[in-house]
């Protein structure tokens, strides 16, 4: 246990502004893809993103607009 | 779409061209390979001459099939497949043409400066500085016009493919950038601005990061667009394919520390490198599983689409390299295994049996539907995709083999502890695998320039009965 927590021990004091700006931003980053995940497979989400799958096979009526949200 | 709509909707020069280029150097890339690789098996094909030499041509073969074989299918199904999805022509005409002849130029800058022996000496980037700069705007002219590309299209959503290419966009123009930076002590000599380990660091952040957003976010790209195209049924799961893009954006930058293990680079680093590497097994499973299930209810089409045997094939040898990486990352197998010819075996099982596999078979695809007429010999189709199959298996088991041989009469020593080959012993050991080396690349060579000659039949082709023309003539009237 003694060998893990020294494993893992850090000297906050010696970190330098650029150490924290790279730990922040990717825990920031992380944290933003967990969320991303959360929404991508919230059951309530499913119906709206799978069918933009149809897409590559819509391409004719793309311009109608009628299955890809066209504008 | 019939022919006429497409040629008016779209911009398909460019894309020929791209196409037909790309399998071009295909070829060329893999002569290269095949040569360099005799010279291994067979050390008089150097010829005494430098230009020959295996350190002068094996930059040459990794730039001719990454840079331009790669990059010019990425250009060519990037540009193809963001019209089509988008529903737009591209932004600039122009501007592809730009991109089209600068990538080009770059490429014969490279086959004339490599043999010469003109290097930065930094793997996948050893292009001197003027033609690195060269690189940075013609790939920008390329991401503005997908980009621009993009804002004009007619759907609300950014289908899939797209957000893979933009992402390999956005990395490789950061990466590119910061790998290259250098301080010019003449036209043709630069040094790197890193030194010592940070300079290792930086290289093989751009090296790793080469192969994840170029070789794999790109083609992946292919892959989300051309496997549902060929196999004409929607991708299994698109939230997947969602999880996929973000897993691989924030997974991949992390791993290039992993091809610096035992070496002057803080050991955590190393450890870091390999813990993100095993976590990639799962997005990189998550969307091999996506593509092939594309095909669930549908399996029956393998037996006749060739050219979706290519898609799924690749999708196999991209499952099985995702696993490869990553154990070959863990310290305990990368003792064994690092500066052996199981690394060469697991590039290629990821360049041929991956990225060339899933580009030939999008470049199958589009060639049809970019000269509007038959392919010339779907035999051909079919005998190339046994060839391409074949080789690259001979060619992976024989660095295996040979790799873990390496490793093994390396590390062993005897009861009074010293070693019991000589480095001379391993190399002669090596022969009968780097000769199979050799076999393999030269049977999936035989399969490329058996692609080359169907292409060009087919071009001929569309000459000939006039498609291509019928198209184009009645667009411009129009």
């Amino acid at each position: 246990m003694s060998s893990l927590k020294e494993y893992f021990s850090t000297d906050w004091g010696a970190m330098t502004v650029t150490d924290w700006v790279g730990t922040i931003l990717t825990v920031v980053i992380f944290l933003l893809m967990v969320g991303l995940y959360v929404y991508a497979l919230r059951p309530k989400n499913r119906e709206k993103l799978e069918s933009k799958r149809f897409i590559p096979l819509d391409e004719d009526r793309i311009e109608s607009g009628e299955d890809n949200g066209g504008k | 779409m019939d022919a006429v709509t497409a040629e008016q909707k779209y911009n398909f020069d460019v894309v020929r061209w791209f196409v037909v280029m790309a399998v071009v150097y295909l070829v060329v890339g893999a002569l290269v390979g095949v040569y360099i690789a005799s010279e291994l098996a067979w050390p008089f094909l150097n010829f005494d001459s430098p230009y020959l030499s295996f350190g002068r041509l094996r930059p040459l073969h990794t730039n001719a099939v990454i840079f331009a074989f790669g990059g010019c299918v990425l250009m060519a199904t990037a540009f193809y497949s963001v019209q089509r999805t988008c529903g737009v022509r591209l932004w600039s005409d122009k501007m592809a043409w730009f991109t089209f002849w600068g990538w080009n130029l770059i490429i014969v800058s490279a086959v004339l400066t490599l043999p010469l022996g003109i290097t930065q000496g930094k793997e996948y980037a050893e292009l001197e500085w003027p033609i690195d700069i060269a690189i940075a705007v013609v790939w920008l002219s390329y991401f503005f016009n997908f980009v621009m590309t993009i804002a004009n299209r007619k759907t609300s959503h950014i289908y899939v493919s797209n957000w893979f290419f933009l992402g390999m966009m956005v990395m490789i123009t950061y990466l590119h950038v910061v790998n290259s930076l250098a301080i010019p002590v003449g036209l043709f000599k630069s040094y790197s601005i890193f030194a010592s380990v940070q300079d290792a660091m930086i290289q093989w952040w751009w090296g790793h990061n080469a192969v994840g957003f170029y070789l794999t976010a790109g083609f992946l790209g292919i892959m989300y667009y051309f496997v549902p195209k060929q196999a004409n049924r929607p991708v299994y799961s698109y939230r997947l394919s969602v999880i996929h893009f973000w897993a691989l954006m924030f997974g991949y930058v992390w791993l290039g520390a992993h091809h610096l293990q035992y070496t002057a680079l803080p050991d955590w680093t190393g450890s870091l490198g390999a813990a993100v590497s095993l976590a990639m097994i799962i997005p990189s499973w998550g969307g091999a599983v996506n593509g092939m299930m594309t095909l669930s209810g549908a399996w029956d089409k393998l037996r006749t689409d060739y050219v979706l045997r290519f898609l799924i094939m690749s999708l196999a040898f991209y499952a099985m390299s995702t696993f490869e990486g990553p154990v070959m990352s863990i310290k305990t197998v990368n003792a064994l295994s690092h500066y052996t010819d199981w690394t060469i075996g697991h590039v290629h099982s990821g360049a041929l049996g991956w990225v060339a596999l899933v580009a030939v078979g999008a470049i199958y695809h589009m060639i049809p539907r970019i000269f509007h007429t038959e392919i010339f010999s779907v035999k051909l189709v079919n005998i190339h995709f046994w060839t391409a199959t074949i080789g690259t298996v001979i060619y992976i088991v024989a660095m295996w083999v040979s790799g873990i041989m390496q490793g093994l009469m390396w590390r062993a020593y005897d009861e009074y502890g010293t070693l019991a080959y000589t480095f001379a012993e391993s190399v002669e050991a090596m022969h009968p695998y780097y000769a199979m080396r050799s076999v393999g690349g030269a049977i999936f060579l035989l399969g490329a320039v058996i692609m080359l000659v169907n292409v060009i039949m087919t071009v001929l082709k569309s000459v000939s009965d006039g498609s291509l023309r019928s198209a184009r003539t009645a667009t411009a009237s129009a």
